[in-house]
């Protein structure tokens, strides 16, 4: 199969995927308890005002004609207008997703820069004490939560040390420098999580390449150690470690309710915790739609830059 | 000859595993006790099973007496792990913690066991239509962040305990359905399946009987991976306030209480934090070394 027949097939998932995605969505939110017309009139509203507003609403059409509604609105990018803000929720979102973007690819560059050199080193010194620490200190990147990480940094470097602001966020173009002071600790706390994996695999792609033999060839040649591991081996170990990459960023993406409620950091994910709170179904949709789409278009990077670079699995027919 | 006693023997020869059965189970056991890895999970694992079993013994105090006069004193002989901003003793309420994060990581991988395994071996068993919705309804379910996914849930059914079980059972069916129905497919076409259709089988004792025993083991691998991952969730929807409520002790609700008090009370949050981190460490270790043990590839290198 070639790579463009490979991508049209994977956008046609997607496309299918999607679809569930909304029906999932529609259906989830529109179980909530409490009374949407009610929620924006309040309490005091009369039988009268509320019966109007029903009717305006659609909310007294059948369900699966409020779902087709909704689903044409959101195909035409009509997102509604949050009960909470009474702004366009697509306004809304524009204004808080760069944010949490900013945030999560902070967090995968922490990773990256961690779990490279510690992957090389664990497949130089293979099964030696180097390689032990490295794959302790990934066991124990992922297995304390999120939130965890980010307090005991607070804890540390905010409030013990005072090196970084215990949280907020500070617009690049008011100030870049207080945006990258508030950015270290949570992009941190992340970048923690997410390195077990990429270090997991620049190791085992390492030592793939370098059991190879035109690495045996390099060092014939009396090339240095040090060449021939950073130079020739790298090159193509890296390859597959792009994928996980890709996969970690989706991952951190996902992640970004927990981090910015600790951080108090106004992105993506705050919002999604503030509909939640306040019921706000029309903002709830819109960011659950939102989030899952980028989820969903970073796995699906990933994926495709797999079978660029190892085109057997395109032949592999099943997912 | 009598009837009954070929009867007797038969259903003895039935009941008695075979000598291949006995021959893989210490196999097993002896590459299991051999992997490092797999035998300190274990260890964690029944030390913390052991805690909550006997937790009512081992906590000193009462969880949920509060004491004002105590409140938010450092870690000494009398409070190992300080009191919390009530006077509640962090020590007792964190050994008591320890059930509450075993039943939800447990009970929501039963529940996701139950019904991922359901869908992933009828999935794989049918294909075609049967495959083709039900695996891109499973998809859909994964193209949203796991913890998004069961915070929306949790919207829906309401803050509580049980309610994070049924909510991360939902999160990670897809996880064992996909597991569930690669290793159906790769035992569709074996011969014991040819020929147990044509014993006349139904499909339901097919799937249940002959296929289900053989696809055990990377299902195993995949909920001892899950349950770490369903004990981080539960923490993080606790911290967030729509898990367990208060005065539960879950751990994530403990460090969300602790949170303001972090710069005069930092036990607070570092003692439950800890008892999540040894947990997590626990089962990720011991479903890492499962893994190992059970992979087919090592086993034909053997």
């Amino acid at each position: 199969m070639s790579m463009f027949n490979y991508l049209v097939r994977r956008l046609g998932f997607l496309l299918v995927t999607l679809f569930f995605v909304t029906l999932i969505t529609f259906a989830v939110t529109n179980v909530l308890p409490g009374n949407v017309a009610l929620l924006i009139l309040g309490p005091n509203a009369s039988e009268q005002s509320l019966e109007a507003l029903q009717q305006q609403l659609g909310l007294n059409q059948p369900l699966y004609v409020q779902y087709l509604d909704w689903l044409a609105d959101l195909l035409r990018g009509e997102l509604g207008q949050s009960l909470r803000f009474g702004d366009p929720v697509l306004g809304l979102i524009a204004e808080k997703l760069p944010r949490s973007l900013l945030l999560a690819t902070a967090a995968t560059l922490v990773a990256v820069v961690l779990a490279i050199p510690l992957g090389i080193i664990s497949a130089v010194k293979q099964n030696e004490l180097p390689d032990l620490g490295a794959s302790l200190f990934g066991f124990v990147g992922v297995s304390i939560p999120i939130f965890l990480w980010g307090l005991v940094f607070i804890l540390v470097f905010a409030v013990w040390f005072d090196l970084f602001p215990t949280g907020g966020y500070v617009p690049p173009s008011e100030d870049p420098v207080a945006t990258l002071t508030h950015l270290v600790l949570p992009a941190a706390s992340m970048g923690f999580a997410l390195t077990a994996y990429i270090m997991r695999m620049t190791r085992s792609s390492m030592l793939e390449v370098l059991s190879e033999e035109y690495i045996s060839l390099a060092r014939a040649k009396g090339m240095t150690e040090r060449v021939v591991v950073l130079k020739h081996a790298l090159r193509n170990a890296v390859i597959p470690v792009i994928t996980v990459v890709a996969f970690q960023f989706a991952y951190a993406f996902g992640g970004v309710v927990v981090l910015e409620e600790v951080f108090f950091w106004p992105g993506i994910g705050r919002l999604t915790l503030t509909a939640i709170q306040s019921r706000d179904i029309p903002l709830l949709q819109g960011c659950i739609i939102v989030v899952a789409l980028i989820y969903m278009l970073s796995n699906l990077a990933a994926d495709v830059l797999y079978a660029y670079f190892d085109p057997r699995i395109r032949y592999g027919g099943d997912e | 000859m009598s009837g009954e006693s070929s009867d007797y023997t038969d259903s003895a020869n039935r009941y008695r595993p075979s000598d291949a059965q006995i021959e893989r189970l210490g196999r097993f056991s002896r590459r299991f006790r051999r992997n490092t890895k797999a035998m300190i999970g274990l260890l964690l694992v029944l030390g913390l099973v052991f805690v909550a079993a006997f937790a009512p013994l081992i906590a000193p105090y009462q969880i949920d007496t509060t004491n004002i006069e105590d409140r938010s004193e450092a870690p000494s002989l009398e409070h190992p792990f300080g009191t919390d901003d009530l006077g509640r003793d962090v020590f007792s309420r964190v050994v008591m913690g320890s059930r509450i994060s075993l039943y939800v990581g447990f009970g929501s991988i039963v529940g996701a066991l139950f019904v991922g395994t359901v869908v992933g071996l009828v999935a794989g068993y049918y294909g075609g239509m049967v495959d083709e919705v039900l695996m891109r309804l499973m998809d859909a379910a994964m193209s949203f962040p796991p913890i998004l996914l069961a915070l929306t849930v949790m919207v829906v059914l309401g803050p509580n305990l049980n309610n994070v079980v049924l909510a991360l059972a939902f999160v990670y069916t897809p996880y064992i359905a996909r597991v569930g129905r690669s290793a159906t497919l790769s035992e569709r076409n074996e011969a014991y399946v040819e020929s147990a259709v044509s014993r006349g089988e139904t499909d339901s004792q097919i799937i249940f009987s002959e296929v289900l025993p053989n696809t055990m083991a990377p299902l195993l691998v995949q909920a001892s991976l899950n349950i770490a991952f369903a004990i981080l969730s539960e923490a993080s929807l606790s911290f967030l306030g729509l898990g367990a409520q208060p005065p539960t002790p879950s751990w994530g609700l403990m460090i969300n209480s602790g949170r303001g008090f972090m710069e005069s009370a930092p036990w607070m949050i570092l003692a439950p934090g800890i008892a999540i981190a040894i947990t997590v460490i626990g089962f990720n270790l011991l479903g890492d070394g499962l893994r190992d043990v059970l992979d087919p590839k090592v086993d034909a290198i053997e």
